[in-house]
């Protein structure tokens, strides 16, 4: 008998349970011009472009009223909970804000050399840099702090930034989106108010942006309610990532394939690292894997602590220290997972939550700049006309640039591993070298919840914690920042009688150890077991909605702190 | 002169641990600063003169007694302003908790003084006080010089230590004073210890805490024997109070409290950082755990590698027996 997650799916209804109509009276809304969900680099983008539209336009500003443009953030501050590599390529920022000249950008400035290593446990080859990891030109950046910077920038332009505010409802009457709803902050374990409790409100705008980034809790519930999911599946890969300060300055991009990933079909490990250089004295380093790989006991976590140990990376952080650590999934289904429309009336989706990553060139933070701009553009033509329920003019924007475009041309390069690392990366390769030409056609993804787990014998390479190279997960979510109250309510909606297998995956796959299955509940390899929760650890990484649970936002405020990843 | 004026809390006679921290502190350094410390104290009539000298073996060569409701925030901030108005005082201290949080910072903006808050350690330097607080979630330390007077100081809860210092008593002196019209808008409707607590964790001497390795809940029974052979209190990490094996009230660490007994015995107690932070400050640390490789180990004064079932009913026969065969 196969164990796959999507046979164990708890009961969640996203358009029933997180969309509704407006219900609350016309004096206790809260009303805006623009309402954007998610302060990462797609939302702040659009509010930047937005307000800069609107400053030629003063009637248009009347019109839009006190608050012409809201952007919710659901972490403590803009950027706190923003993860990426992160290498950018720069040209969504120079057309945001052209008369800031580059050497001003929060970056750590644009890089120069690249390697690549096939790894071996002990030995690293260095590979002819392949087209899609070169970065020259790029910039390397954290994108916590480029949220930071652009939301400093927004707030000047006079766009209000509610943070510690999570959009838990996407309002819509008469099948036109109408604003959001906000989440209540204040209840206890069980739901029930506690004495600081306080009533979410609704937030109603004549148009409406969902920048979610990955996971988007309103957009997956957007894409069914109006029918324009992809024509595959969308799917996802994790990241886990570290941030160190380290004694010798890393002189180069370096991304690595091959171990500690297994290269066996059976196994369907797809992934590698990256380390780059964040100034002298600091690097990014991390791990992203596919979540369609098979294994129970694979953990992208300890799959980086075991990264560590190989000594091309215990070289690069000798005599360093750790001083961050994050996690966030990436949407990996490309081309064929992106919505079928983008918008719908009175709705704009961009970024990650669109599916804008290029999963080969490990790029996506330009697109969803790009995107929010579009997103802007449109929705001002539109408000001239006095209407935002037309605007395809987004859909059309996107279309007729390089998003499209560059997505497009890498629409099947990810689809082939699940062949295995050799035969995949041939296949890729003649992808790459041929624009996406050859060999052409629609390869289809699958659900990664549908693909069926075993426990293996994984969990027996991880190194054990030192707490200077290699740390637990404890440890990890202590460096996110996360101070998550005890009490909240779960925020995760999973079933908690699972088979074993499952369990064994979710508890080997989260990052922040937030599932448990305990000796005392382990009852035999066949029966179901009971899965222990600790919502409070979450990070927010979305693995979980992927792989048989779904993630819905946590009180606001709640979750990682980052401030450098 | 006075130079460094402490707000001391109390409830039923008898003052409150983490504020005889702040007066011990506060007399270490008006020394080093060549001046003397006060206290400031408001109540009723069980603040007798008796309990006000009291406060002199700790350190304070004054106590200030206002008769006013105590424990709420803006009498308090109206006291303390009145005395820093008449006697000068360079800096303020308070021990820490919600209470002394409100009202330092509340003090802090009635008279313009700069304010850093949960402070564990404060310097002498160059005839001035710095003060120093952990910062990014205690993985970095910060210190934090004052640029103007007066300086409001508010303590970590526990951060420092109680030490009688023989038998000086204190000159009390009574403070008249008019209550703003804000100060009278509030009144204290109840004080009472929360729920579910038997002993004030902050405040023990000797701490036995329970970790996921008693097993279940009934685990927490042999902790409880323990900690009442020893004469103290029980405390929690966040993955038995999360299982419901006990309550919040005693849940130690990052998101629970801060504490730092004399004893800290940590039993099934792993030892992860998010406990760490909540005990380091302990002063002895033994720690009972099966695992030879847990972290705690790391940072533990003794080690104790075994069952938990075992031990710590041993342990508590064997204190009983020491101290004369007591119940229980």
């Amino acid at each position: 008998m196969t164990v796959a997650p999507a046979d164990h799916l708890p009961s969640v209804k996203p358009e029933q349970e997180f969309i509704a109509p407006p219900s609350d009276p016309d004096e206790e809304r809260i009303e805006a011009g623009v309402a954007i969900v998610g302060g990462g680099p797609a939302g702040l983008s659009c509010a930047i472009r937005l307000s800069q539209l609107i400053a030629a336009e003063p009637r248009l500003a009347e019109l839009l009223g006190e608050v012409p443009i809201a952007v919710l953030e659901k972490g403590p501050r803009p950027g706190a909970q923003l993860l990426s590599g992160a290498m950018m390529s720069p040209s969504a920022l120079a057309r945001l804000l052209p008369d800031v000249d580059p050497s001003e950008w929060p970056t750590y400035g644009p890089v120069d050399r690249d390697a690549v290593y096939l790894m071996t446990s002990r030995r690293a080859l260095r590979l002819p840099t392949p087209p899609p990891f070169r970065n020259h030109g790029n910039h390397a950046t954290s994108v916590a702090r480029l949220g930071r910077w652009l939301a400093a920038r927004a707030e000047a332009e006079g766009v209000v930034i509610l943070s510690e505010t999570a959009a838990t409802k996407l309002l819509v009457a008469d099948g036109v989106v109408r604003g959001v709803r906000t989440g209540d902050r204040g209840r206890g374990r069980e739901g029930e108010p506690l004495a600081n409790f306080q009533a979410g409100s609704e937030l109603i705008a004549r148009a409406t942006v969902l920048a979610e980034g990955s996971q988007g809790h309103l957009t997956g519930a957007a894409l069914r309610h109006f029918g324009i999911a992809g024509d595959d599946p969308q799917r996802w890969e994790l990241g886990v990532k570290e941030v160190w300060r380290v004694a010798q300055p890393l002189d180069r991009v370096v991304h690595t394939i091959g171990w500690p990933l297994r290269a066996r079909a059976r196994y369907r490990e797809f992934g590698g690292a990256w380390i780059y250089p964040m100034g002298e004295q600091k690097v990014s380093l991390g791990f992203v894997a596919g979540l369609d790989y098979r294994d129970a006991r694979f953990s992208v976590h300890d799959v980086l602590q075991q990264l560590k140990t190989h000594p091309l990376v215990r070289g690069i952080l000798a005599g360093g220290e750790r001083l961050a650590w994050g996690a966030k999934t990436i949407p990996s289904g490309g081309y064929w997972a992106m919505p079928s429309k983008l918008w719908a009336p009175g709705l704009c989706i961009a970024g990650d939550g669109a599916g804008m990553v290029n999963v080969p060139r490990l790029k996506g933070l330009h697109y969803a700049m790009h995107a929010g701009m579009f997103a802007a553009e449109a929705i001002f033509d539109a408000l001239k006309t006095g209407s935002a329920d037309d605007l395809s003019s987004y859909q059309q924007r996107v279309e007729e640039s390089l998003i499209e475009d560059e997505l497009y041309r890498a629409r099947n390069m990810r689809q082939p591993f699940r062949k295995g690392l050799v035969l995949g990366g041939a296949i890729a390769g003649a992808m790459q070298a041929t624009g996406g030409r050859l060999p052409g056609g629609h390869w289809r993804s699958e659900d990664d919840a549908v693909v069926d787990v075993f426990i293996g014998k994984r969990a027996r390479d991880y190194p054990k914690p030192d707490g200077k190279l290699t740390f637990d997960k404890l440890s990890s979510v202590f460096a996110s920042g996360n101070v998550t109250r005890d009490d909240a309510p779960n925020h995760i909606r999973v079933r908690t009688r699972v088979p074993l297998e499952l369990a064994l995956l979710w508890q080997n796959m989260c990052p922040a150890q937030v599932y448990e299955v305990t000796a005392a509940s382990t009852t035999g390899r066949d029966a179901l077991v009971d899965v222990t929760l600790t919502p409070s650890n979450c990070i927010q990484c979305g693995a979980i909605t992927a792989k048989g649970g779904r993630l819905t936002p946590a009180e606001g405020g709640d979750g990682p702190n980052y401030q450098e990843t | 002169m006075s130079s460094i004026l402490v707000y001391v809390l109390h409830h039923d006679g008898e003052f409150n641990k983490s504020s005889l921290g702040a007066v011990c502190e506060a007399g270490r350094l008006a020394a080093g600063l060549g001046g003397q410390a006060a206290a400031v104290v408001v109540g009723g009539d069980d603040l007798s003169d008796d309990l006000c000298r009291s406060l002199g073996s700790y350190g304070a060569a004054r106590v200030y007694r206002f008769r006013g409701p105590e424990g709420l925030a803006q009498p308090a901030i109206d006291a303390i302003a009145t005395v820093m108005a008449r006697d000068s005082h360079r800096y303020v201290l308070f021990g820490g908790g919600l209470l002394g949080f409100e009202i330092g910072a509340g003090l802090a903006a009635r008279v313009g003084g700069g304010v850093t808050m949960e402070v564990t350690q404060v310097l002498v330097r160059d005839d001035r006080l710095v003060a120093v607080r952990p910062i990014l979630q205690d993985s970095a330390v910060a210190e934090i010089d004052y640029v103007g007077e007066p300086g409001v100081i508010i303590a970590r809860l526990n951060a420092f230590a109680v030490t009688s210092g023989g038998d000086g008593a204190a000159v009390v002196e009574d403070v008249e004073l008019e209550l703003s019209a804000w100060s009278t808008r509030t009144r204290m409707v109840r004080r009472g210890e929360r729920r579910g607590a038997e002993i004030k964790i902050e405040d023990a001497d000797v701490l036995v805490a329970g970790g996921r390795g008693l097993g279940n809940a009934a685990g927490f029974d042999l902790c409880s024997q323990l900690a009442k052979a020893l004469g103290g209190g029980v405390a929690a990490t966040r993955a038995v109070v999360d299982a419901g094996w006990y309550p919040y009230s005693a849940q130690i660490g990052q998101t629970g409290k801060t504490v730092a007994p004399k004893l800290y015995l940590a039993a099934g107690i792993s030892g992860a950082i998010q406990h760490k932070v909540g005990m380091q400050g302990s002063e002895h640390i033994v720690a009972i755990n099966k695992d030879p490789n847990a972290p705690i180990f790391e940072f533990s004064d003794l080690g104790i590698v075994g069952d938990l079932n075992k031990i710590l009913p041993k342990l508590t026969a064997a204190i009983e027996d020491g101290r004369g065969g007591r119940e229980g």
